[in-house]
């Protein structure tokens, strides 16, 4: 039996003084090496959940767990961020003025001790999404596909354990759709990574070995 | 093609974004550690050239009044100072800037033909003026921009005066300088009687005291021997006289005005690149970087802005010290002489004042909350 690797306890998150209510006491377990899609409508809370369990933003009230660690008091953020989880954005967030492989190293920089191999590692896992063409070339010279998988390979620079994306698939076509699925799905059987994607699309979610649903900032049953 | 991507190849990879806006503010730091490097060089400059006046005459004390444009002692001081068994030679001195053309102004001087401030100089044409006749000698710098030779005249305040000579001084105030015999000088400035100043030569420095303690000991004397003036050693003299403290007041405020715009300058650019990139702060926080690496990060291309107009500024003023050294203006008072100290200092100045300015929004981009970042349009 597989133990727990994040746990939201009772997540509350409001905004404007308590006027806003994004999440309304979720709690939530999700296991080591578990695949998760998260699905729910626009301003239902899933994307501020994610944001939660990746230690992007801090709960109202509640407790996030990191096997059995609470963030931000027993585990420092910006170190969970830094080793153990990796982002993928919809809009890939790629810094304009880096190359495709020094993208992939800037997650490098804030890690000691790594100088020594960074290119090394970039260049491999960019080599592994399919870009090893493309690693010299800037973001604005690379289709919307590519930009993802330099993303990825971005999430993947410090080998988190966990590997959280938020719409990755909002801004590609059906065919690049189906291409970064089949990444991220073998990424998680080749390295044993536990994935949580939220998303909007049905087939997406349907994918998953286990599927939650978000409606009014909290898990419907 | 390795790219390797360090720090600050990332910092000068964002500075380079925005080449316009980086090459103005490196014009606002340039501008200002230019003028730093030229003024307070100048001032240096001008400081030194005294002390160099005072060490290639052999002056060990100069005796004055309280202001040395306004000094006005008593010639026959001079005799008294004499008697004091420490004095080998007393030489009595006037002295002002004057217009000698509306383009060339020049340090003139009024000594005694038998002054041993005269066997510092090197003739290279004619000879010594001659007591109680109108005649002058010239530095050769000063003969060169006048375009004047031996047997020429060059009128003084309405005076005629021959050119008996033109001479090569081992500083810019000399040979940028006119030299005439004492009692011409007190009668084209009205000071019958009176000199500005009296340079005194002592005689060795006896054993068992030090030079310093020796100077001291006869400066108390002749401010013992006559109440109201001041005597101070050489070196002290070239560095506290009244034009220099000023030279070195008007260098470091103009400076500092020109230091601080370029301080404003970076700090604005920091802050508008801070503001620009707040959705990629916002990822670089996502991806783990601490408050810290961001703080570092904006220092770094703060610290690279003050480096290279640092270096530029240097460049730049030590151009313009250049053309002061030249110009007929100032050429008699400026050398092309900095030393590395300076050159220095003005580095660390610059580096400092792109840390400063980088301070608050490097301090601002590391409190951003890396959520809000990325959600910022």
């Amino acid at each position: 039996m597989s133990s727990p690797i994040l746990e939201g306890r009772t997540l509350v998150k409001s905004y404007d003084d308590g006027q806003v209510a994004a999440l309304r006491g979720v709690d939530i377990t999700i296991d080591a090496g578990e695949y998760v899609t998260i699905t729910g409508a626009s301003g239902s809370g899933k994307s501020t959940l994610l944001h939660m369990l990746g230690g992007l933003d801090v709960p109202t009230s509640g407790d996030v767990l990191f096997r059995g660690a609470k963030l931000g008091s027993e585990m420092d953020l910006d170190t969970f961020r830094s080793s153990q989880v990796g982002f993928i954005f919809q809009a890939f967030h790629l810094l304009p003025t880096l190359r495709a492989v020094e993208n992939v190293q800037v997650a490098m920089l804030a890690i000691k001790g790594r100088a020594n191999h960074r290119v090394e590692r970039a260049s491999a896992l960019l080599e592994e999404m399919g870009l090893k063409d493309r690693m010299q070339h800037f973001p604005n010279e690379l289709s919307a596909g590519e930009r993802q998988r330099v993303a990825i390979a971005r999430a993947l620079a410090n080998e988190p354990a966990i590997l959280l994306a938020d719409e990755p698939t909002g801004n590609l076509d059906s065919v690049n759709t189906g291409h970064i699925m089949d990444i991220l799905r073998g990424i998680r059987e080749t390295r044993g990574m536990t994935l949580v994607i939220v998303t909007h699309e049905n087939d997406i979610a349907l994918s998953a070995p286990r599927h939650i649903r978000i409606r009014d900032g909290r898990i419907e049953a | 093609m390795s790219s390797q991507l360090s720090f600050t190849g990332f910092a000068w990879k964002n500075l380079r974004r925005r080449r316009l806006r980086t090459l103005l503010t490196l014009c606002g730091i340039t501008m200002g550690i230019g003028a730093f490097v030229a003024l307070v060089g100048f001032s240096r400059s001008f400081e030194h050239e005294w002390l160099r006046l005072y060490q290639s005459s052999g002056t060990d004390i100069a005796v004055l009044q309280s202001s040395l444009f306004n000094s006005s002692i008593d010639e026959s001081i001079g005799a008294k100072i004499k008697q004091l068994p420490e004095v080998a030679a007393v030489a009595p001195l006037v002295f002002n800037l004057i217009d000698l053309t509306p383009d060339v102004n020049a340090l003139v001087y009024g000594w005694p033909a038998d002054s041993y401030e005269m066997d510092s100089l090197n003739f290279t044409s004619g000879t010594r003026f001659h007591a109680g006749q109108p005649e002058i000698v010239l530095g050769d710098l000063l003969a060169q921009t006048l375009k004047k030779t031996t047997g020429d005249t060059l009128t003084i305040l309405g005076e005629t005066f021959t050119i008996t000579g033109i001479f090569h001084g081992g500083t810019a105030l000399e040979t940028g300088a006119v030299i005439m015999p004492l009692d011409q000088m007190q009668i084209i400035s009205s000071r019958q009687g009176k000199v500005t100043a009296f340079h005194v030569r002592l005689k060795p420095t006896p054993a068992g005291q030090t030079y310093e303690q020796y100077v001291s000991k006869v400066q108390k004397e002749i401010e013992a021997l006559v109440p109201g003036i001041r005597a101070e050693a050489a070196a002290e003299r070239a560095s506290n006289n009244q034009i220099v403290d000023m030279a070195h007041s008007v260098a470091w405020g103009t400076s500092m005005i020109a230091l601080l715009i370029g301080i404003v300058g970076i700090a604005n650019t920091m802050a508008m690149s801070v503001f620009e990139r707040t959705r990629e702060i916002g990822v670089l926080r996502a991806l783990g970087w601490k408050g810290r690496h961001v703080i570092l990060l904006i220092l770094t291309e703060a610290g690279v802005l003050g480096l290279v107009g640092g270096l530029l500024g240097i460049v730049v003023g030590l151009g313009a010290l250049w053309i002061l050294s030249i110009m007929p203006q100032t050429a008699s008072v400026v050398s092309l002489s900095v030393s590395p100290d300076h050159l220095v200092e003005s580095l660390l100045i610059a580096i400092g004042s792109g840390l400063l300015a980088g301070a608050y929004p490097a301090w601002r981009a590391s409190r951003l909350s890396p959520v809000e970042a990325l959600r910022y349009e």
